[in-house]
């Protein structure tokens, strides 16, 4: 008997399902296997449901006036429905230099795994009638797709993730700023980043961000590679890429004392993160897109 | 410390690949694009002092594992705690002359000797090369296992042997082995005659053995001589012994006990003997059986032959016919014209030729020496008085002789001088002659009228003009002998013959007598006894030993026990190579503990 599982994209091995096709057409794939993962309907609980009453103040459209309640109680009161709550999601993706690398060959770069995560999440929200918008950066803010929730809207998105990019360096507080200012109100801010940077900057930024009412997620995107130096090299000089920087060093000699460090440094940003108030997942580039995806809005409750 | 395979030390070299390696690892290996950098810094930083301290220990704990292999292939040899000797060039010299063959409290001296030589042997290693080298000159080298055989086989030698040569050999042995620690190992009785030569050993380790246990009162022979060496057919044994009070003895002659008697300490005893046997035969001197048999039989050879026939030519004078009178009266001449005694103008062979006493007969006189093919001649004539030296004729003084001058082209004109007077030739004898300078007158010479005269005459008679009956060589056991040019052939005392082809040869080790073969009949002897000084027991002291073993580290023991630990013990020095690849092997694990340790503060990341 086969496996459900072998047959879901979104719990396959990323760099497999990569090989399928476009973005959009893994995305779409890992979308449904997600969905189907759920065993939920993506239709339901989306409706124009009534929500709450307000009072009428003129200005308002007469349209959502609510006759029945004046019929009855001679009061004006404005009717609400819950298209308006409607999330609006903002995706920032760091697409800096640093992002284009990968420690094995057969398996994603950075860059290419944290794209597919955002069409797939982008898709899973306009599905929901979510508006979603896209912001790229590296050290500059590349790319800026407002958010919408017209299901046409995701192509638009597919589209921007082809845009260059990889800049020497990650603006991620610039293109943070960038998405609070796109969001008029409160909604979602979803920041895709290997975080090869400063955390007390972009934890300040967060903090912003959180204030102004928004949910914050942080998708900390890492190679396996990254995580324990798993270099093929004995005696290497290991290079920046962005900064240009060098430091020989004798893997086997380090490699304990780098998995420390990247452990110091992960939690470093958990406690960052968690004092904006926003959640920090670890995503690495060998997990199935199911993870990332079951984590980032486990976090909210927001799944349909 | 000593090495011995230096140039191995070279290899000590390689701890540059590890040191330039740690120096230079900074510049080593390839580039590798790596955008968590931040990472790896921070790891450098916060450990950085716990990765230098451990960089550090790699490097030193790499250095140290090469140098000490490096040192472990130059086996190196030196001082250190603990047991076992280092590779040891080892020289057994064992003394096994005839005075250690005596008997003290039940067991020879020569079986204590062999039984530490034994328990030496048993302290040798794998490393070590050893020899064992005699008195009686004989090395036998090789393995641990063919020298026990050879110490097991060792009999007591016949005589003295050479023991300073026996040392001198052993040192040469070690000191060529090319193993720096050298050590002989000499056992012996310490025999006070044994250390009469220096030896010297320097660089050499020197541990002697020399049982200190007291000498047995030793009786001996220590002369036995036929006189005359050609009996004719009677002669007189005179022996003399070695004793602290009187001994019986027994003079064998043939095989058969001819005479005994009792001898005083120390005394001469003559014994006058006329064997009915002819020609060559062995005899022997013989003690009652003591603690050292060794000694106790001295051997002698006589030639026994029949008196010579002998007539006084008319112009000889009174002289020579009174003393023929007298060798006949005596049965040691009869009368005939086998052998003459003549003025030398009337020269013939065999005869005892005088100088004549005419002056004018001079020049006949050497025509005639030279018709008869005696090789002299006279000269200028000498007047005395002067004093004649030669055997028998002590007294003797010459007032008026010629120089008797050797005729050019002689060979054996010096060896066959028997006395001289003034410097010049006397009495000269050859083959068939005896030559006197003088005239046998009361104005020649006052030798007809000494007692020496007679005795004299019929000892030339007998010894010169006898017959050819060869000569006797007295040896001592193993010592180099010459061969007589007509021999080509020995009999031994049992009987077999041995062919002789070099000039010059080993004596037999066995005392006894050996007859020199003449065609098929002896013409000749080999008289072997033991030399003299091997009956006397007495032993050196310790520091007449070390004072004759020149070396800077020796040891004399009179205890077995505490010999036997100072073989092999060679200044406490031991091949530390075993130790150094320990050592080594320790580095290469600590080095493998380090490299595979988590640095403190560091946990596995999930």
């Amino acid at each position: 008997m086969t496996d459900p599982r072998t047959n879901r994209p979104d719990l396959m091995d990323p760099a497999l399902v990569a090989g399928l096709g476009s973005i959009e057409l893994v995305a779409r794939r890992i979308v449904d296997g997600f969905m189907q993962g759920l065993h939920r309907s993506p239709r339901k609980g989306f409706s124009v449901e009534f929500a709450e009453h307000r009072q009428y103040q003129p200005g308002d459209d007469l349209r959502f006036i609510d006759w029945k309640v004046l019929a009855r109680s001679d009061r004006w009161m404005m009717k609400l429905n819950t298209e308006d709550t409607n999330l609006r999601a903002t995706i920032v993706l760091d697409v800096s230099k640093s992002m284009h690398w990968t420690g094995a060959p057969g398996r994603l770069t950075k860059a290419a795994y944290a794209e597919r995560l955002a069409a797939t999440i982008a898709l899973i929200l306009l599905r929901q009638r979510d508006a979603v918008g896209l912001i790229r950066f590296d050290d500059q803010v590349r790319s800026v797709i407002p958010p919408r929730s017209r299901s046409v809207h995701w192509h638009r998105i597919v589209k921007a993730l082809d845009d260059p990019g990889a800049g020497l360096a990650s603006d991620a507080p610039g293109g943070l700023m960038r998405a609070a200012s796109m969001v008029g109100r409160a909604g979602m801010v979803l920041l895709i980043s290997d975080l090869l940077m400063d955390p007390v900057e972009v934890a300040d930024t967060l903090k912003g961000l959180a204030s102004a009412g928004h949910h914050l997620t942080v998708l900390h995107i890492m190679d396996p590679a990254e995580r324990d130096l798993a270099v093929g090299a004995i005696e290497a000089e290991f290079k920046d890429p962005e900064s240009g920087q060098k430091l020989a060093a004798t893997v086997a000699d380090v490699r304990e004392a780098y998995r420390t460090a990247v452990v110091e440094s992960v939690d470093e940003w958990r406690q960052h993160l968690s004092g904006a108030a926003a959640s920090h997942e670890v995503v690495l580039t060998d997990h199935p897109f199911g993870m990332p995806l079951r984590r980032a809005f486990m976090n909210r409750q927001i799944l349909p | 410390m000593s090495f011995l395979a230096p140039m191995a030390l070279l290899l000590a070299g390689a701890i540059a690949v590890p040191l330039v390696l740690h120096l230079l690892r900074r510049k080593t290996g390839e580039a590798v694009e790596f955008p968590a950098l931040r990472y790896l810094l921070r790891a450098q930083r916060e450990f950085s002092r716990t990765l230098k301290l451990r960089n550090m220990l790699l490097m030193l704990l790499r250095i140290a594992a090469v140098l000490a292999l490096a040192f472990a292939a130059a086996r190196p040899v030196g001082r250190m705690v603990g047991g076992g000797h280092p590779p040891t060039a080892l020289a057994l010299v064992l003394d096994n002359s005839l005075s250690t063959s005596a008997v003290v409290n039940g067991e020879s001296v020569l079986a204590r000797l062999k039984n530490a030589a034994r328990d030496a042997l048993a302290r040798a290693s794998a490393g070590d090369r050893a020899w064992l080298v005699t008195a009686d000159g004989r090395v036998v080298g090789g393995d641990m296992n063919a020298i026990r055989d050879a110490v097991d086989r060792i009999e007591p030698f016949g005589g003295a042997g050479d023991i300073a040569g026996a040392i001198a050999r052993a040192a040469q042995l070690v000191q060529s082995s090319g193993i720096p620690a050298r050590q002989l190992a000499i056992l012996t009785d310490g025999q006070a005659s044994t250390w009469s030569e220096v030896a010297a050993l320097d660089g050499i380790s020197v541990t002697v053995f020399a049982p200190a246990v007291a000498p047995p009162r030793n009786r001996a022979v220590v002369r036995a001589v036929p006189e005359p060496p050609h009996w004719t057919p009677r002669g007189v044994i005179r022996a003399t012994t070695s004793a602290t009070d009187s001994v019986t003895f027994r003079v064998m002659l043939g095989g058969k006990a001819t005479a005994r008697g009792t001898a005083a300490p120390g005394a001469e005893v003559s014994v006058r003997l006329q064997p009915t046997e002819r020609g060559w035969i062995a005899g022997s001197v013989e003690l009652e059986p003591d603690e050292m048999r060794g000694d106790d039989t001295r051997w002698f050879a006589a030639h026994i032959g029949a008196a010579p026939a002998v007539v006084a030519d008319p112009g000889a004078g009174a002289f020579a016919r009174t003393a023929i009178d007298a060798l006949v009266q005596e049965g040691r001449v009869t009368r005939g014209s086998d052998v003459v005694i003549a003025g030398a103008e009337a020269a013939r062979r065999p005869a005892v030729l005088f100088a004549p006493s005419d002056p004018v007969q001079l020049g006949a006189a050497n025509r005639a020496l030279q018709r008869a093919g005696v090789p002299w001649r006279f000269g200028s004539a000498r007047i005395g008085p002067a004093p004649v030296r030669g055997s028998g004729l002590d007294g003797v003084s010459a007032l008026r002789w010629y120089a008797i001058e050797a005729v050019p082209g002689s060979a054996d004109a010096a060896v066959d001088t028997l006395a001289r007077a003034g410097g010049d030739a006397w009495a000269v004898a050859g083959d068939g002659y005896v030559l006197v300078a003088s005239p046998l007158t009361p104005e020649g010479t006052d030798l007809p009228i000494r007692a020496a005269w007679v005795p004299w005459l019929g000892a030339a008679i007998s010894d010169r003009l006898g017959g050819d009956a060869g000569a006797v060589t007295e040896a001592a056991p193993g010592t180099v002998v010459a061969r007589p040019s007509w021999s080509r052939e020995l009999e031994w005392p049992d009987g077999t013959m041995h062919a002789v082809t070099d000039a010059r040869m080993r004596a037999p080790t066995r005392p006894g007598v050996y007859f020199w073969r003449r065609g098929t009949a002896r013409g000749g002897a080999l008289v072997v006894n033991a030399e003299v000084a091997e009956s006397d027991l007495a032993r050196a002291t310790v520091a007449s030993m070390q004072a004759r073993l020149a070396g800077s580290d020796v040891a004399v023991f009179g205890d077995a026990g505490s010999w036997t630990p100072s073989v092999f013990a060679v200044t406490g020095r031991r091949a530390l190579e075993g130790t150094l690849l320990i050592v080594a092997l320790g580095c290469l694990a600590a080095e493998a503990f380090v490299t595979r340790a988590v640095p403190e503060g560091t946990e596995e990341t999930d």
